[in-house]
């Protein structure tokens, strides 16, 4: 566990005119593993996933992926890389080979290469049937399939999915996580965003937060959550705010989200307590998740003094 | 060395993609290219010719019909590198995927002017058939040199039209860049009308390298040119091309990443 980062980010800054996406993100992923990297529109994750492939030249700071320099040898690190990008990006009118073949060929693979690894990964994405139809054919979440398989061709050791289950239905979606935890698995080292907390609760070993180009929290998943938001938060109905306070004891918070209001206790039973006391019936009563890290630190959660 | 013999075999590989789409629809792609030159030959050749008389010795088909492998070439590059590198950069994200692999910004825009070369080529070839079989083609040997010389001119027209890319902020503003640029760069090409020497337009084209590209296929058809004009044309291509596509690598290079 101790041999160099995949990634290393120290200070990495970029700017477009006088928006900062990156402010100085130091951030290190180590091999083996999947690491998450949240944060809401507009945090700098894709900005920062284009820094590491070189689409996206950093303004400062420094980067190293495989120990490489992707400002000087981003082919070094490309050839190393599968990337499953936001949108699949396929030739619409190809057939299902054709694509993959077009793309073996970008990788490097030859002919004779390429087809046994196609059919290979075909089926381990569950395609194999599809090889000779049109992509227009495909469903949405064949298309996401394959952009996977398109992914895996040259058998990279980092693979970065940029929000790969978005628009997904839950079956497709546990599917791909079922794959990416057997890529896990495999020894593959994983960078996927996400804004399903769920999902990188699922998949992650370890979460990076990022908000307004910089890291604001980083850890395992429980690991976050004790730190942030230890125990168990009540949801209730608006408008009890006065009622729920006269009964709350200082150490406990009470914020609002949308119209919600919000109540985290340290115990359970608290909880229950507070029910009891107020009148009033919680809508939900449940263990803190990641959710509540995610709205914590990224200020979405409007605390009441705000 | 090896690894320019590294960056062309990727480079290769967007034209072997280019050409894997555009085979899916094959006649509707072609046809265009040579439809336009069939259809001036025809009506201007045609039409024209009675009214016209004698340019240079020659009927006035003779005399356009260098200008049509000219013109696919233009034609060709031009709207490759203009509607359909813009198609396949924005509404199909193709570059997105693209560069995510081992191919760079830079093995992109040569890729895309290696397809431009080889389809021009070919096309120019395809028209240079044609002009034989019809008998416009005098000097045989152009059927060589002709195709390699189309190749050469799609150049600097697939780089205007990439420049074009960089530059739009929408797919219609094409339009005008083919209305104020490229329809201007045909028509004042020497295709159709010989531009002398003393002439009020000899100074103005001089800066067009289309212009050049149709002296040279000129020559060749018609079998006789000067040393001098040839070089002087030659070097006026060339140096075309080299700034031009020195430009659109730089401007496609800030297009496709930030």
């Amino acid at each position: 566990m101790n041999a160099s980062p995949i990634i290393l980010a120290r200070g990495v800054s970029k700017r477009f005119g006088d928006f900062e996406a990156l402010a100085a993100l130091d951030l290190e992923v180590r091999e083996g593993g999947c690491v998450g990297l949240l944060g809401p529109n507009g945090a700098g994750k894709s900005t920062f996933i284009g820094c590491l492939y070189g689409v996206v030249s950093r303004s400062g700071g420094e980067l190293g992926v495989f120990g490489l320099d992707p400002s000087k040898d981003a082919r070094g690190i490309k050839r190393r890389i599968g990337v499953v990008p936001q949108e699949n990006a396929l030739d619409e009118g190809l057939t299902v080979l054709e694509n993959m073949r077009i793309y073996a060929g970008f990788g490097g693979l030859s002919r004779k290469q390429a087809d046994p690894r196609i059919d290979e990964l075909l089926a381990y994405m569950s395609l194999e049937t599809k090889r000779d139809a049109t992509i227009k054919t495909l469903s949405g979440g064949m298309k996401r399939r394959l952009a996977f398989v398109r992914a895996l061709l040259a058998d990279p050791e980092l693979l970065i999915l940029d929000e790969p289950t978005t628009g997904l239905d839950p079956s497709v979606r546990h599917l791909l996580w079922e794959k990416v935890i057997e890529l896990r698995d495999q020894g593959k080292t994983i960078l996927v965003t996400t804004h399903y907390m769920h999902e990188a609760e699922v998949l992650c070993d370890k979460i990076i937060i990022l908000d307004h180009g910089r890291v604001v929290g980083t850890g395992a998943p429980r690991e976050l959550i004790e730190r942030e938001v230890p125990g168990f938060v009540g949801i209730f109905p608006h408008g009890v705010d006065e009622e729920l306070r006269k009964h709350l004891p200082p150490e406990w918070e009470l914020y609002h989200q949308g119209r919600q209001c919000c109540v985290r206790a340290p115990r359970f039973d608290d909880l229950l307590e507070l029910q009891r006391a107020s009148g009033h019936t919680a809508l939900q009563l449940r263990p803190s998740n990641l959710e509540d890290v995610y709205l914590k630190l990224t200020g979405s959660e409007l605390n009441e003094d705000e | 060395m090896n690894d320019v013999f590294l960056n062309l075999r990727l480079s290769w590989q967007v034209v072997v993609r280019n050409w894997t789409v555009y085979r899916k629809d094959f006649l509707a792609n072609i046809s265009p290219t040579l439809a336009d030159p069939a259809l001036i030959l025809a009506s201007l050749g045609m039409g024209l010719s009675g009214f016209v008389g004698q340019i240079d010795g020659m009927s006035y088909a003779q005399f356009l019909a260098p200008g049509m492998i000219a013109t696919t070439a233009l034609f060709t590059a031009f709207f490759e590198s203009s509607y359909g590198f813009y198609v396949r950069m924005t509404f199909e994200s193709v570059f997105k995927a693209m560069l995510t692999t081992p191919i760079g910004v830079n093995e992109v825009v040569t890729g895309e002017f290696m397809w431009v070369f080889v389809r021009a080529a070919l096309m120019g070839l395809g028209v240079a058939l044609v002009l034989l079989l019809l008998g416009l083609l005098p000097n045989p040997l152009a059927l060589l040199i002709c195709p390699l010389i189309a190749g050469f001119l799609s150049l600097p027209c697939a780089a205007i039209g990439l420049l074009a890319s960089a530059w739009v902020r929408n797919i219609n503003q094409f339009q005008t860049v083919y209305s104020f640029l490229i329809a201007p760069i045909f028509y004042l090409s020497g295709v159709f009308f010989p531009i002398p020497a003393g002439s009020v337009l000899a100074p103005v084209v001089q800066f067009s390298p289309f212009f050049h590209g149709v002296k040279l296929i000129q020559f060749s058809v018609w079998g006789h040119g000067g040393w001098n004009a040839i070089l002087w044309h030659a070097g006026m291509l060339g140096g075309f091309t080299v700034l031009l596509c020195v430009l659109s690598y730089r401007f496609i290079g800030r297009k496709l990443t930030t």
